[in-house]
């Protein structure tokens, strides 16, 4: 049994969480590095994002307290739980009016059982990194969207509805990449006293595959294109920090996020400058 | 040896204070000196847009602490928006060890840190009266 497998038993579970209990506007399973593990088909892959940069200070934090076991957000018109289940982060995201004991009484069978028979048939699935279609090895390949597909931020949420592994295709099947296409990324902050103004990080990996593509010419700059129509040049430079690797991020310092008119959490277009 | 009390309080205040939220303010400080003698209860952090109070057993945490919970309300306004779920109420952080309760009243951003086993409903309740 494959990783896409198990995710896809995940994705199952969490559809059905949400069917046995309707009033639950999101639901999706992450790691403690955020790597994620499975979301539900109504949750944007971005938005998940977007919550998990919410939770990220929280978590490099939590050592305060020990490790996160869980977390409840109890707000006027909803609540947002996470809970920790065999190391894996779960998530729900619910109205006022949702029956919070009903549906804690549903997940801590339903999750756990599935684990459980995961596990069972394979026991190093769930303790490896590669356990869905999001996880460590195609997560970085969420980047690499196809342009009809997701030409645009407002049609992400339908595209979360759609199979996946059309995007994933393009690093899989050299063949669709007959040069280098613009990827999505989301923005990160960078700073320091040292951090030049014209120069953005993004995965090396990335920057490798493109000079590959471009039959080992060395690339040196990217288009960053916003969804808002501006653009700008600028050099690249692989990340440093390895926790930002892997993840669809490009580290941006402020003088360009000022430029673009864009702030750390939204998404850019990326293209290599061959030249 | 007696310690002193682990009080650090910065005030900046600089228009008048109206005396009716001093009152308030003043009152939620002593349901926190009160919450404080709670079994398990490690301190607290009370904020508000011109004064910050800390009051933690364990000073050389104090920082940690802060950043957590900035982080904790920062994060909760960060899902209201991504889910329209309105104005924050309150938050639990469980940790294995700890976890921190946070209370948002009226401007005020309040959390109580406590021990694992410490009841975090008592404290709420309590809060929520002030």
């Amino acid at each position: 049994m494959d990783n896409e497998v198990y995710s896809f038993a995940l994705k199952i579970a969490l559809n059905e969480i949400q069917n046995m209990c309707p009033d639950i506007k999101s639901t999706f399973i992450f790691k403690e590095d955020g790597e994620i593990v499975a979301t539900d088909e109504k949750t944007p892959e971005n938005t998940v994002i977007k919550v998990l940069n919410a939770f990220d200070r929280m978590f490099e934090k939590s050592d305060t307290i020990g490790d996160i076991e869980a977390i409840t957000f109890e707000n006027g018109k909803g609540r947002v739980s996470v809970s920790c289940i065999s190391d894996l982060y779960f998530v729900t995201v619910t109205s006022e009016k949702t029956d919070m004991n009903y549906v804690n009484t549903v997940t801590r069978v339903l999750l756990p059982t599935v684990f459980k028979l995961l596990e069972k048939i394979n026991p190093a699935s769930l303790k490896n990194n590669t356990i869905s279609s999001t996880g460590p090895e195609t997560r970085p390949e969420f980047q690499v969207f196809d342009k009809n597909e997701r030409s645009a931020l407002g049609k992400e949420e339908h595209a979360a509805e759609e199979p996946r592994e059309p995007a994933f295709e393009p690093e899989t099947n050299p063949n669709l990449l007959p040069e280098p296409t613009a990827s999505q990324f989301i923005v990160e902050n960078i700073g320091g006293l040292l951090v030049p103004s014209d120069t953005v990080r993004i995965d090396k990996e990335l920057i490798l595959q493109w000079a590959e593509v471009c039959e080992g010419k060395k690339i040196e700059e990217v288009e960053i294109e916003t969804f808002g129509g501006k653009t700008t040049r600028c050099k690249i430079k692989p990340i440093k920090d390895s926790k930002y690797e892997g993840k669809g991020i490009v580290q941006m310092p402020e003088k360009i996020q000022f430029t673009l008119e864009i702030k750390k959490g939204e998404l850019v277009k990326l293209k290599p400058v061959v030249e | 040896m007696t310690r002193k009390k682990n009080i650090q309080e910065i005030a900046t205040v600089t228009e008048p204070v109206i005396i009716g939220e001093a009152t308030s303010e003043n009152s939620l400080r002593r349901n926190l000196e009160e919450i404080k003698t709670y079994d398990g209860v490690i301190g607290y952090i009370l904020r508000n847009s011109t004064t910050a109070a800390i009051d933690l057993k364990d000073p050389a945490k104090i920082v940690d602490y802060a950043i957590l919970s900035s982080s904790a309300f920062d994060a909760s306004k960060e899902l209201s928006e991504l889910f329209e779920l309105g104005n924050t109420k309150n938050m639990l952080v469980e940790g294995k060890d700890a976890k921190a309760l946070s209370v948002v009243i009226g401007e005020n951003e309040i959390s109580v840190f406590m021990e694992k086993n410490a009841d975090h409903r008592k404290v709420l309740k309590r809060l929520n009266i002030s």
